[in-house]
């Protein structure tokens, strides 16, 4: 008997430290909101899921993306550390660069990218410096920094304007899905992947939650923490960089509204304000999230009161996400084995279902007269979806489906079950060539009517 | 024995060539600048003489002050004694130069900026810093505000000399109502501090206020009663802020945050119903009401607008109260120790509800006051208010983590931003550039006397 209870905990334990490092309960929320928007989105609008759509969404939240993992990298390192210059730094290098590419000073990509880059982290240093060396809060510095980087805004660049680099021009049209600053995006998010493998990331979020504990185990907390800021300096030369590609000018007036925004998209991304937890795919859903609000809340015509329905919406899912995290307790109580990539996969094709049968199901919302399009959105495209769907294209979509849904449920219980840790990696891997395959044949299999749609649309 | 008063002796006499070198120096940029000028020989040799005696002066207070102590106990022998009187005095010498380059700096690049009067109020600055750091060695209780009212009488005396009319009625009956809109928009900020929280919905429960009022008024409301229901209706929305965020307190900054834009975006729905001016909302605003605050109001036959009248009652109510009623001193004791304070049974969660209530309710006042100075209802008149009540706060010295401060230091943090910015309007810089000096002045203010300890010192 004792042998057996014995035997159970030591599984027990197993599992939870085989899920101790993958599980985080704190992305649970964002993958449901970014999944809830978009299914939201595709039924409102299904001009997203193409070329031009995710195109524009790519090039328009991507500034917020990129000012995102700024405020992060801040956040991390504790002491209630919320940057709040980061949207005047990046109005800053704006219109500073606009000023100096139209001096002719600057001009090459080199020199733009290298002055942003270097601007950034120049201004997060000297910001970083204060908070070690003057030993004043965090949120103070950041604040002075708001006041003063607003202002000298202002008398840099007075109203918006200017040009930005002739090279840069045809960035921000955003018609197709490769442009160069879905190549800065990735390349971010893989440089903040690979910076969570070092130890330097590891004494990061030990000062952020414990600083007292870090300093005494020999943690030089000095440069990590000027570390951090260097990074912070970094994403924001970035994402000034994305910024000036979006309006293609300088504006030096957009600070408050970046910095309020991407306050936001941390906190609904699961990042902790008061330090040592975040997660750079939260904060890419965070920040996707508030695109995806504001794509479906422009899909309705609220006419003159758009812009306070956004407002009211932005204010009322913080709130709730904020809080649904007193929830996550409960929540990870029950659910012990909670993986966040698991749940991503299963949503992701739920997701794809939705856009299927929105697409095969284009000609005949087109068919009903627009009344009965605003009647619901959930029953207008149940009408005559059947007999459009050939049955030769479904098949395999559905069976891929399915597997991409079982497999992984069986290899995550397999993980789960035996007490070896890395088969993690493999685990990734076969997801991800499921969803390769899937993909694969989701453009193979229904290009025939697809493109008929959409020739259809355009007439 | 003998050695030491030598040696002070010797030191002296070096002290005072340093001082004589420095003020012939100065008085010597003096006189060949005026002569540049073409100024008369008379003015430039009475300037001169003036110029030499005052900072002989200086450097013998300076002398007075921080080296009768010190000079006894040096070391015998050392380094050569130029060398030595270098070590000695550098701080004072550097402190001089730096203050002169400056001086130089901004009288070679803008026209006209020496004369007597930027001359003489340098050096009351001047004299002003020197009493500052003297005067503050003994202060230690309450140094912000010993700090605060300082650079208070400093400004206010540089600026009267300075700028035609400022320290006329007028100018400081503006002053007042500024900083009394100002002051009774800290109040909820200051109390929400003290327990450690923050409210960034002040500025978004003014606007709201300010067109909810208006609104009401033109929907044919008594004045009386929409102001008390707007009052009311302002307490319930901090009620609910201090509910919502009770659980959540180390993210109060983004919650109240997120309640502010749904309360903003609401407002402006609810107003722009079944109108078809978007978010603009008109009526007439009644006589008593514009009369509380504008310019030209009368307090009982006194020529002065009721709202100063109010701010002064609700700031000896709140300094009074908070230092000698019970609820007052829980209040304290609350933002000091949390675990104590609930060890001698007081309620956590009543004061926090009852901070952020009160918070709603003077942010309210606020926005119905200004109604009656602007006449229209605008959602964006909080705007301003967003940082600058953290500002203000900051600056008179009351912490932000907590349990610090008071009432009273935030009415001086009031004056000395509201004094600051009529003297930046009075030598005529623009919005950008007050916004950029407030910025840049905030640091050192803090810096002066909230500084945290070493974490060396926390373990």
């Amino acid at each position: 008997m004792t042998d057996l209870t014995a035997k159970t905990t030591e599984v027990h334990t197993d599992e939870e430290r085989a899920s101790g490092g993958t599980s985080n309960p704190y992305l649970l929320m964002p993958i449901s909101v970014l999944f809830i928007l978009l299914i939201f989105a595709i039924i409102r609008s299904p001009s997203l899921i193409s070329s031009a759509g995710i195109g524009s969404a790519i090039i328009v939240s991507a500034p917020l993306i990129l000012a995102t993992y700024a405020l992060m990298a801040n956040a991390i390192s504790g002491r209630g550390t919320v940057d709040l210059s980061v949207g005047p730094l990046i109005g800053f290098i704006n219109v500073t660069m606009i000023q100096l590419v139209a001096n002719g000073y600057i001009g090459s990509p080199v020199s733009v990218f290298i002055f942003a880059v270097a601007l950034g982290m120049a201004y997060q240093l000297l910001m970083g410096l204060i908070i070690i060396y003057i030993r004043v809060q965090p949120i103070i510095v950041s604040l002075s920094g708001f006041l003063a980087l607003s202002g000298i805004n202002l008398v840099i660049l007075p109203r918006p304007g200017g040009l930005a680099p002739e090279w840069m021009l045809n960035w921000g049209s955003g018609t197709t899905i490769f442009s160069p600053v879905l190549i800065i995006l990735i390349v971010a998010t893989l440089a903040w992947l690979l910076f969570t493998q070092t130890a330097f990331y590891t004494h990061l979020r030990l000062m952020g939650s414990d600083e007292r504990a870090a300093y005494t185990s020999g943690v030089p907390i000095t440069i990590v923490r000027l570390g951090a800021h260097a990074i912070a300096g970094m994403f924001s030369g970035l994402a000034a960089i994305t910024f000036t590609s979006l309006i293609s000018s300088g504006d030096p007036s957009q600070g408050t509204t970046y910095t309020l925004i991407a306050i936001t998209a941390v906190v609904l991304g699961g990042t902790s304000l008061a330090g040592g937890r975040g997660s750079v795919i939260g904060s890419l859903f965070g920040a996707l999230n508030l695109y995806l609000i504001t794509y479906v809340l422009a899909t309705f015509n609220f006419g003159a009161v758009q812009s306070f329905v956004t407002d009211l919406a932005y204010g009322a899912i913080l709130v709730a996400s904020l809080l649904l995290t007193l929830a996550l307790p409960f929540i990870q109580r029950h659910i012990r084995n909670f993986s966040p990539l698991l749940y991503f996969v299963a949503l992701s094709v739920i997701v794809f279902g939705v856009i299927l049968h929105n697409t095969f199901d284009y000609d005949g919302l087109k068919s009903i007269q627009p009344v009965l399009l605003m009647a619901g959105p959930l029953e207008a495209a149940g009408t005559n979806a059947v007999n459009l769907v050939s049955p030769g294209y479904a098949k395999p979509l559905i069976f891929a489906a399915l597997l991409i849904i079982i497999i992984p449920v069986l290899l995550r219980v397999l993980v789960s079950q035996s007490s070896r840790k890395d088969i993690g990696p493999l685990l990734a891997i076969v997801v991800a060539a499921l969803v390769l395959l899937g993909g694969y044949l989701l453009s193979r299999g229904p290009e025939l009517p697809d493109s008929g749609a959409k020739t259809e649309e355009v007439r | 024995m003998n050695v030491p008063v030598a040696d002070m002796q010797n030191g002296n006499l070096l002290a005072k060539l340093i001082g004589l070198v420095l003020a012939i120096g100065l008085t010597a940029i003096g006189v060949v600048l005026g002569f540049v000028q073409g100024l008369p020989a008379q003015q430039v040799i009475l300037y001169a003489v003036a110029t030499f005696a005052l900072s002989a002066w200086a450097w013998k207070f300076y002398l007075q002050q921080f080296h009768t102590q010190n000079s006894a106990a040096r070391e015998e022998d050392g380094p050569g004694e130029l060398r030595q009187a270098w070590e000695k005095y550098r701080l004072g010498v550097l402190g001089f130069v730096i203050l002169l380059a400056g001086f130089l700096i901004l009288s070679l690049t803008v026209e006209g900026f020496f004369n007597v009067w930027n001359v003489v109020s340098g050096l009351i600055l001047l004299a002003i810093i020197v009493l500052t750091i003297t005067v503050g060695k003994f202060v230690s209780e309450n140094k912000s505000a010993f700090i605060g009212l300082m650079v208070l009488i400093g400004l206010f005396t540089i600026g009267a000399m300075n700028i035609e009319g400022f320290a006329s009625a007028v100018n400081i009956k503006s002053i007042l109502l500024f900083a009394a809109f100002l002051g009774l928009a800290c109040v909820g900020q200051t109390l929400v501090s003290l327990l450690g929280g923050l409210d960034l919905s002040i500025p978004f429960v003014i606007g709201s206020a300010n067109v909810g009022l208006l609104y009401m008024i033109s929907l044919g409301v008594p004045p009386w009663l929409a102001v008390i229901l707007i009052l009311l209706l302002g307490a319930i929305i901090g009620a609910i802020n201090g509910i919502l965020s009770f659980r959540l307190q180390g993210q109060a900054l983004i919650l109240t945050l997120g309640t502010g834009f749904a309360i903003s975006g609401g407002t402006q729905i609810i107003t722009s119903i079944g109108t078809a001016y978007s978010g603009n909302v008109f009526g007439t605003v009644p006589k008593w009401l514009s009369n509380l605050s504008a310019m030209n109001g009368v307090t009982f036959g006194l020529p002065f607008p009721p709202v100063i009248a109010i701010w002064a009652l609700v700031a000896i109510v709140l300094i009074v109260g908070m230092r000698n009623t019970v609820y007052g001193r829980y209040l304290y004791a609350l933002g000091v120790n949390r675990t104590s304070a609930r060890r001698i049974s007081i309620s956590e969660r009543v004061y926090w509800v009852a901070m952020y209530s009160l918070s709603g309710l003077f942010s309210a006042l606020t926005g119905a006051l200004l109604l009656g100075w602007s006449g229209g209802g605008f959602i964006g008149v909080g705007d301003p208010y967003l940082f600058m009540t953290l500002a203000a706060v900051v600056v008179g010295g009351t912490s932000l983590l907590g349990g610090v401060g008071g009432y009273g230091f935030t009415v001086i943090g009031v004056l000395v931003l509201q004094v600051l910015t009529s003297f930046l309007v009075g030598i005529g810089l623009n919005f950008e550039w007050q916004q950029f000096i407030f910025g840049i002045l905030i640091l050192p203010m803090v810096a002066l006397y909230a500084r945290s300890p070493h974490i060396r010192t926390q373990i």
